[in-house]
């Protein structure tokens, strides 16, 4: 897929979640389905999915599990990804959801699985994976990366919920490949910029990255990136983009405006603007100027 | 001897329980690999509304949520209670010569009991030890080792004094001040080797547990500190002032780096602020560097460069200047200040002879600071 422009797509759905906070599985596929065509141009999922992967990759599904099952990227959204990609012959044992760790995969809601039959669903500290013995450095990031990422993955996709976070501004697709690295403790000083940046900037993620999908049903949009539930709403989206940037600026807006309408400051006046983005932008990763990415809404029933 | 055949030779004494650490790929399937962790409260940290914490341990003052870890990596916001998931919990134990750390005035030619975990509160690109220190508490075998298995353990292996090294001690504080006291109740002595990035709080209370603290000045400039350390240079200057002031002995240790620290300028203003602020009595150690980590592009230190370092501190006045990492130098020896004979003639980590009595100059009486009996 190549495009001159930036493109967010975001589909919504009504009832995507029941109040108990079940997923609806169908209609979590026909979002990313839907998803897919409007990002591709392209009439059917199937078409608009091979314009970004091919039978014979093996994609890493990067989730973000940190949250526990309140406020991670639901099982139910990764699981329908791993079958709208197996549905155009990639083999089941070559999709990998994937995290730090299986604790927080297991707590986040996720069935662990190593079985070669079906999908794998892992943490990089699972016995006979871990993290390469060799410090990749790249620009300020001197990291050890996950063997899932690094020796698994030919393409992959940033499944991250969309969230506050208290240093970064924004946590969403580029800042969830801090999960791939050993330390991403070492990256949280000045708003995490210009680490969010480079760690995608490593070409152990920029070669391997194809897409970008926000979990966005349930937006986090103060204190995060835990979970309260007095500033949490639900949004009932998706949103996607090939252009990581672009996928977390739209990400920011989102933000910014459930912030406003609970009368809270903008993350600019509490000094947590995600300065990464314009880095980001300035590296040649992505678009991070509004005016310059061309959003396209749709809902699905 | 070359320094190969020297290390071969003498470096760590006796090796306890040194894991590889991290686990390379294999065949091995299974999902349950579950870290050994404490869940220890920590000391030292402010409770915020929404569950969030501010860590006080040190100068970065982690403001952190739920389940969000400090830049150490080793001590965790569970639910707004911030808790060490290192305390008990060494990834290393050693019986090292105290030359080693280095400690040159305090009890030549002990033993120490050398222990870490995981975890540190910098990032300096040239660590020796990154394997433990860069890395979060899981990401290292730990054993189970409480203080008073450390204690025991010191005794069992007649060791004087017990090091808390290799990593950085002060993400480890809790176990560190506990292991000490029990220590100290049972008469074995304490030393600490640090980069010295604590707030004083924590450190005024650690001084009054430990016998010595060994502080890695690592650079004389907030630039280099900046981008070579990720850290604050103003604290470890007043970590050492603290120090100095307290009944603890101190030593401090300069890694001589090419091209980043070696000036002669930074050099010299680092030797007058020592013996403005803490007096010319303070050992002061120039130490080699070898490529590691992520400074592997740079050579190691040429000795002429140390011997200038050397020479630019003595000029300076201070008294007890060292070179390191260079086995068989002349500068590892003490000489007296007084009578110029040497009081402890040194062989890399082996003492050839010792002339210090009752912490004077066998020779001219001259006392010489330190720990010596």
């Amino acid at each position: 897929m190549t495009m001159s422009e930036s493109r967010v797509v975001v589909v919504r759905s009504k009832g995507s979640v029941s109040a108990g906070g079940d997923f609806d599985k169908a209609k979590i596929l026909r979002m990313l389905e839907r998803g897919l065509c409007l990002l591709a141009g392209m009439g059917a999922g199937r078409d608009a999915w091979r314009t970004l992967f091919t039978e014979r990759d093996r994609v890493g599904i990067k989730v973000n599990t940190i949250g526990g099952r309140k406020i991670s990227t639901r099982p139910e959204t990764a699981l329908s990804l791993a079958e709208s990609l197996s549905e155009i012959g990639i083999s089941r044992k070559n999709i990998a959801v994937w995290d730090r760790t299986n604790r927080e995969l297991r707590e986040a809601g996720y069935r662990l699985n190593l079985d070669s039959s079906d999908y794998q669903v892992m943490g990089t500290d699972t016995d006979g994976l871990g993290y390469e013995a060799d410090i990749t450095a790249h620009l300020n990031i001197g990291s050890r990366f996950s063997s899932i990422q690094s020796r698994f993955v030919t393409a992959s996709v940033s499944l991250a919920i969309l969230k506050d976070h208290g240093l970064a501004g924004v946590t969403a697709g580029m800042k969830n490949y801090f999960g791939a690295i050993h330390n991403p403790n070492k990256y949280h000083d000045a708003n995490c910029n210009p680490y969010v940046a480079e760690v995608f900037d490593v070409p152990l993620v920029k070669a391997k990255h194809r897409l970008t999908i926000l979990d966005a049903v349930l937006v986090q949009f103060h204190r995060g990136p835990s979970f309260h539930p007095r500033w949490a709403e639900p949004f009932g989206g998706l949103i996607f983009s090939v252009d990581p940037v672009a996928a977390d600026a739209f990400g920011w807006r989102v933000l910014e405006k459930l912030r406003a309408q609970k009368g809270l400051p903008s993350l600019k006046e509490e000094n947590r603007e995600p300065g990464y983005l314009r880095t980001a932008e300035a590296m040649g990763l992505g678009t991070a100027d509004p005016e310059k990415i061309r959003i396209i809404e749709d809902e699905v029933s | 001897m070359n320094r190969r055949q020297f290390f071969r030779r003498t470096a760590g004494t006796c090796l306890l329980f040194n894991p590889a650490g991290m686990r390379s790929l294999s065949n091995i399937f299974a999902l349950d690999n579950k870290p050994n962790l404490s869940r220890t409260e920590a000391r030292f940290y402010k409770k915020l509304p929404d569950r969030e914490i501010e860590c006080r341990l040190c100068p970065r003052l982690c403001r952190l949520g739920d389940k969000e870890r400090g830049y150490c990596g080793v001590r965790e916001n569970d639910g707004g209670t911030y808790l060490t998931l290192v305390y008990g919990k060494a990834c290393s134990m050693n019986v090292d010569p105290i030359e080693k750390k280095p400690f040159f005035h305090v009890l030549p030619g002990s033993n120490a009991l050398s222990i870490a975990t995981a975890g540190c509160n910098v990032n300096c690109k040239f660590c020796q030890n990154w394997e433990i220190s860069q890395v979060r508490a899981e990401q290292v075998d730990a054993f189970d080792l409480p203080p008073s298995a450390v204690v025991n353990n010191a005794l069992k292996y007649q060791c004087p004094v017990i090091a808390y090294t290799y990593s950085e001690p002060v993400v480890f504080y809790e176990y560190m001040v506990d292991t000490a006291e029990e220590a100290r109740r049972r008469g074995v002595r304490n030393v600490v080797v640090s980069g010295g990035h604590i707030n004083a709080e924590p450190l005024q209370e650690l001084v009054g547990t430990v016998d010595a603290i060994k502080i890695d000045l690592k650079g004389f400039s907030q630039d280099f500190y900046t981008q070579y350390v990720r850290g604050e240079l103003k604290p470890v200057l007043e970590a050492i002032r603290i120090i100095h002031a307290s009944k603890a002995w101190l030593e401090i240790v300069y890694l001589v780096i090419p091209s980043l620290n070696d000036g002669e300028a930074t050099i010299r203003a680092m030797s007058r602020w020592i013996k403005t602020e803490v007096g010319p009595d303070v050992p002061l150690h120039f130490s080699r560097f070898f490529p590691m980590y992520l400074l592997k592009n740079l050579p190691e230190t040429p000795l002429s460069t140390l011997e200038r370092a050397y020479e630019t501190a003595r000029s300076e006045g201070l008294r007890y200047v060292y070179i390191g990492n260079v086995p068989g130098h002349k500068a590892e020896s003490t000489p007296c200040p007084r009578c110029g004979k040497t009081v402890v003639k040194r062989m890399g980590y082996l003492i050839e002879s010792m002339d210090v009595q009752d912490g004077c100059c066998r020779f001219c009486r001259t006392p010489i600071p330190g720990i010596w009996a």
